[in-house]
């Protein structure tokens, strides 16, 4: 099985080069054989890619412990659910899953275009062709998912990684997949564009669906990354600025950024180098994402380990793929040249530029400081971290300022917006946002940045809200349906306006919840069992200790009486499982009562079950479940956006149908009643020592252990079992007890240990880059765009008097005839 | 749209229609992939339910393989025909079809701006104008696009000196080519004479 899977790969490499060859060849002679062969050929290399899957799991499937990949990440007691996934369980075999990915993605790409855009797609075949044949590549001389053991077959394998045996890593890294891979056929797309000179717009309107759906799968992907970690490593956040984790997001910050510098393009056939460049860094993010996971040149939980062959083959082909790609953009320039005029500073073409700038910015940022330790230790020899606390500080206003924009954006028209416009647009939703940012800062919210992200989210949702009520009223006008039908119609009939807004609106409930994260209340406890402690409203009562085992683990469960008010509300479960052959990477089974407005979140990590005793961690976080929330309405938003174009045909229906309309009515109604349940919020506040917890978010935990990789002591996933974790705490307690104040108890732990053991790195030396590029290349970055703008602005008198304007009478009325008739 | 059917390839025509009466390549291959799955099924009796869906599920890969194998090589020996896209001025009629779509939406939602007190109306008015005579400009092209064949034969047909036998669709009064069943001209809306 082990060599026909081999060959297969190999065979897989030959067809891919061969599609690659004979396409370019074909569309150079303009043979139209030549380049059909060529798509025959791109289909086969999924083809043979699915039967090379398909042998892969078999082998898991059956156990054939004789191939080392099946060995390292499966044995025989694991459920037939995770030997399938397996698959893509560790590094070889996850590039393996992506080639296939890949080709599938690229196939159905070039399928659906091959008639429409059929001077593109033969070099659409090349280049993604030469993508599958460098990770084929990899496969064959590096990474061989099909090596065998050449002697002495192992009689079982190793065992899939325990922390990876769970629901979501089961679907989250196909999701992630699909986004990265689906994000190389706008690249193809761009870059045939480029090498062919068809520069128009066609091979945008190509590309927009499926960057669409691209960036769905991304984003969900990185949500089902969030939901994982909070429910698998018990810290009770789902983000935490991990290296691979940024690596996901790093293409979605460009992809955004595209997917709306696009319409500017498509509107005014504007920013068109820009666009270009904006796909092909997006494609070059999610190689350097792969990179920086598979390679180990960061420290992460992801990473598979250091490897210096693959470190040096990525980088050949990232390098050299930049160089070609924006080889081809500077060889276009002239093509690429466009009308760039920008009337006014307060236009929707600014906005857009702002928002790209933002994205941008946002995108460097978390590069640069993902990067950053790497960067330091290659030039100063000196280890140094930067992780959440750093991202934090800068993330929040970048963030905020995003939200911000997203309000503003649509509020502006395209052009010119008028000192009238603006006052009729702005009002309300300006409104909305005091209103809502007075209440919270009057409920004792802070203002920093908590009160200030529910005042934009506010201002946002009232843009939004005014938007939907304002198109319905003039569609119910012009169409003469009743409310919700003019509603639906309007959505259907702007399909990627609206559910862009929609989009926007799972944007400000994920905003929402992250606010919720300032605010939430944690505390570490040692309980027996009867004992009671309160926290927040909740009164936490541990009963007894349970141990079980199902024959591939043992499990510790603690079980908890949850109260309130004096009345039992639920009971909890966390638990610890002690798998077999990992015995020492127990996995943390969080307990959580979810509600709207907060989540109980309760983690044991030490227990003594002869003294039935347990340590518990107990974290009230208000708001979390809005960030899942958020993304379901994103991706609902997205899915609009992307529905073909006689979607909601229904509701365009000019006359008011009685039975239609209560339908849509109520449609409408089963969308809007659950999200307007209740929203309240949670109550008072527990402060622990604030020294203490000051300095366990500033101190990286040293345990060094798998899976606590540049986390602070309470982030740390291991703790309080973890040595390096009560070793620190304690040492922090008896130095605050000594009587030193944070900053003597931080210089002494950088004497001690060393830079990194700061979670923020210190400002000074070469630290300093750190702090002031940034800020250097954000300024930059927007002087840039203002002297772009001022150089495409012209005059107000210029614009009136356009070109030819006069059409003939007859043809005016055909106009409006096919006006009325496209409704 | 009657035009972007007229863009359809030969190529990817060959595999499902080259002979009717014969058995086509893709069935070949769907009855190869089930007879070696049953094959398989039988062989590995003794294994789990999941083995053996998997080794059907290769066995049908193979047949995906083979026939994109087939697709590949095909092109290459089959005779190449001239391209059958219809052309008007360099650029295709669905092309053509399209941008008029795109610009009619634009003009839409400039409208639709406008009635959401977005644009004031001096901008409105000229965008508008700018819009609208870029419709009227595609929809001249198109107009001019759809005649000329059948104003050509016409005209030919004249200086033979016969009269014009009546083309399948073609307009008796303006000449434009509607669809074989049309009973009224899309050009000029006249009632079309049905032919039997």
């Amino acid at each position: 099985m082990a060599s026909l899977g081999y060959y297969l790969l190999l065979a897989a490499f030959v067809v891919a080069a061969y599609a690659a060859a004979i396409s370019v060849g074909g569309a150079r002679r303009r043979s139209r054989a030549l380049t059909e062969s060529g798509i025959g050929a791109f289909y086969l290399v999924t083809a043979i890619m699915a039967a090379a899957s398909a042998v892969i799991v078999y082998a898991f499937v059956t156990g054939d412990y004789s191939i080392k990949y099946v060995q390292r990440y499966s044995d025989s007691t694991q459920p037939l659910f995770y030997k399938l996934t397996s698959y893509w369980g560790g590094l070889d075999g996850s590039i393996m899953f992506w080639v296939s990915l890949l080709s599938a993605f690229g196939a159905t790409a070039v399928y659906i275009n091959r008639e429409r855009h059929r001077e593109l797609i033969p070099y659409v075949v090349a280049v993604i062709s030469v993508v599958e044949m460098f990770f084929l590549f990899l496969m064959i001389v590096h990474n061989n998912p099909f090596s065998t053991y050449l002697t002495q077959n192992p009689s079982d394998g190793a065992g899939l990684n325990p922390l990876l045996q769970n629901f979501y890593m089961v679907i989250h890294p196909p999701t992630m997949y699909l986004g990265f891979v689906g994000l190389t056929i706008p690249y193809a797309f761009g870059m045939a564009a480029l090498i062919t000179g068809y520069l128009d717009d066609s091979w945008l309107r190509a590309v927009r669906r499926w960057t669409m759906i691209s960036w769905l799968f991304l984003s969900i992907g990185l949500g089902l990354g969030m939901i994982w970690a909070y429910e698998e490593l018990g810290w009770g956040g789902y983000w935490m600025w991990d290296p691979v984790e940024n690596a996901g997001l790093l293409p979605w910050f460009t992809a955004t950024a595209f997917l709306h510098s696009v319409m500017v393009q498509e509107r005014r056939g504007m920013l068109r180098v820009w666009n270009v460049s904006l796909v092909i860094t997006t494609f070059f993010l999610t190689l350097f994402g792969t990179f920086m996971t598979r390679s180990g040149i960061v420290q992460s939980v992801h990473s598979f380990g250091q490897d210096p062959v693959l470190t040096q083959l990525f980088t050949s082909f990232m390098v050299g793929m930049l160089v070609i790609s924006f080889g081809f953009v500077i060889y276009r320039l002239p093509l690429l040249q466009a009308r760039n005029e920008l009337d006014s500073w307060l236009s929707r073409e600014a906005a857009f530029m702002y928002n790209n700038w933002i994205l941008l910015f946002s995108a460097f940022f978390v590069l640069f400081a993902t990067m950053f330790p790497t960067l330091s230790e290659a030039i100063t020899k000196q280890r140094i971290t930067v992780a959440a606390p750093f991202f934090n500080q800068w993330m929040i206003p970048i963030g905020l300022t995003m939200l911000l924009l997203t309000g503003i954006g649509p509020l502006l028209a395209w052009r010119r917006s008028t000192v009238e416009n603006l006052r009729t647009q702005f009002l309300i939703p300006t409104l909305c946002g005091l209103v809502l940012g007075g209440i919270v800062v009057a409920l004792g919210i802070p203002f920093w940045s908590a009160g200030l992200c529910f005042a934009f989210s506010g201002f946002v949702l009232g843009t939004i809200s005014q938007e939907f009520w304002r198109g319905a009223r003039v569609r119910q006008q012009t169409s003469g349906t009743d409310m919700f039908t003019a509603l639906i119609g309007l959505v259907g009939r702007n399909k990627r306006r609206y559910g862009g807004y929609l989009v926007h609106v799972g944007i400000v409930l994920m905003f929402l919840g992250f606010a919720g994260e300032g605010l939430k209340e944690h505390e570490t406890l040692s309980m027996n069992p009867g004992q009671q402690v309160k926290v927040g409203d909740y009164t936490i009562q541990h009963d007894r200790i349970r141990v079980t085992d199902d024959g591939r683990k043992q499990m510790v469960t603690a079980e908890i009486t949850v109260l309130k008010d004096g009345a039992e509300l639920t009971k909890m479960y966390p638990a610890r499982w002690f798998f077999r052959k990992h015995e020492d990477q127990p996995t943390t089974e969080v307990a959580i009562r979810r509600t709207l407005a907060e989540d109980l979140y309760v983690v044991m990590p030490q227990f003594d079950a002869g003294q039935q005793s347990a340590n518990l961690e107990i974290t009230v976080t208000p708001l979390v479940n809005w960030v899942w929330l958020g993304f379901g309405v994103l991706a609902l938003g997205t899915l609009i956006a992307v529905l073909p174009e006689t979607a909601f045909a229904f509701a365009s229906a000019r006359v008011p149908e009685a039975v239609k309309a209560a339908t849509a009515s109520m449609i409408l109604l089963a969308i809007v009643t659950p999200a307007a349940v209740q929203a309240q919020d949670g109550g008072g506040r527990v402060v622990k020592s604030q020294a203490q917890r000051s300095l366990e978010d500033r101190v990286i935990c040293q345990c060094g252990g798998s899976g606590c990789v540049r986390a602070t002591l309470t982030n740390c996933n291991m703790r309080p079992v973890c040595h390096g974790h009560t070793a620190l705490t304690a040492e922090i307690k008896s130095l605050l007890d000594e009587g030193k104040d944070v900053d003597q108890v931080l210089a002494s732990f950088v004497a001690k240990y060393g830079q990194a053991i700061l979670a923020v790195p210190e400002n000074k030396g070469f630290n300093m880059l750190a702090w002031g590029l940034p800020y250097v290349l954000g300024a930059l970055g927007l002087v840039t765009i203002l002297l772009t703008a001022r150089r495409w602005s012209r005059p107000a008198a210029a614009v009136a008097g356009g070109g030819d304007t006069q059409i003939d009478p007859s043809l005016d009325a055909r106009l409006d005839d096919e006006l009325r008739n496209l409704d | 749209m009657s035009s972007e059917t007229s863009t359809e390839s030969q190529f990817s025509g060959d595999l499902q229609s080259s002979g009717s009466e014969s058995l086509r390549p893709w069935q070949l291959f769907t009855l190869a992939g089930l007879i070696g799955a049953t094959i398989t099924v039988f062989l590995s009796r003794g294994q789990s339910p999941a083995a053996v869906v998997l080794l059907s599920l290769t066995v049908f890969a193979a047949a995906a393989v083979g026939i994109a194998a087939l697709r590949t090589v095909m092109p290459l020996t089959s005779k190449a025909t001239p391209d059958t896209t219809q052309v008007l001025g360099g650029r295709t009629r669905a092309v053509l079809e399209r941008d008029k779509g795109l610009v009619l939406r634009s003009i839409k939602e400039l409208e639709f701006d406008r009635a959401m007190g977005k644009v004031s109306d001096k901008d409105f008015a000229e965008m508008s104008a700018r819009l609208r005579g870029r419709a009227a400009r595609l929809i001249r092209q198109l107009d001019a696009g759809a005649g000329y064949r059948e104003q050509i034969e016409r005209e030919i047909e004249k200086r033979l000196g016969k009269t014009p036998a009546p083309v399948a669709g073609l307009c008796p009064s303006c000449a434009t080519k509607n669809d074989a069943d049309a009973r009224f001209c899309k050009g000029c809306g006249k009632a079309m004479e049905r032919q039997s």
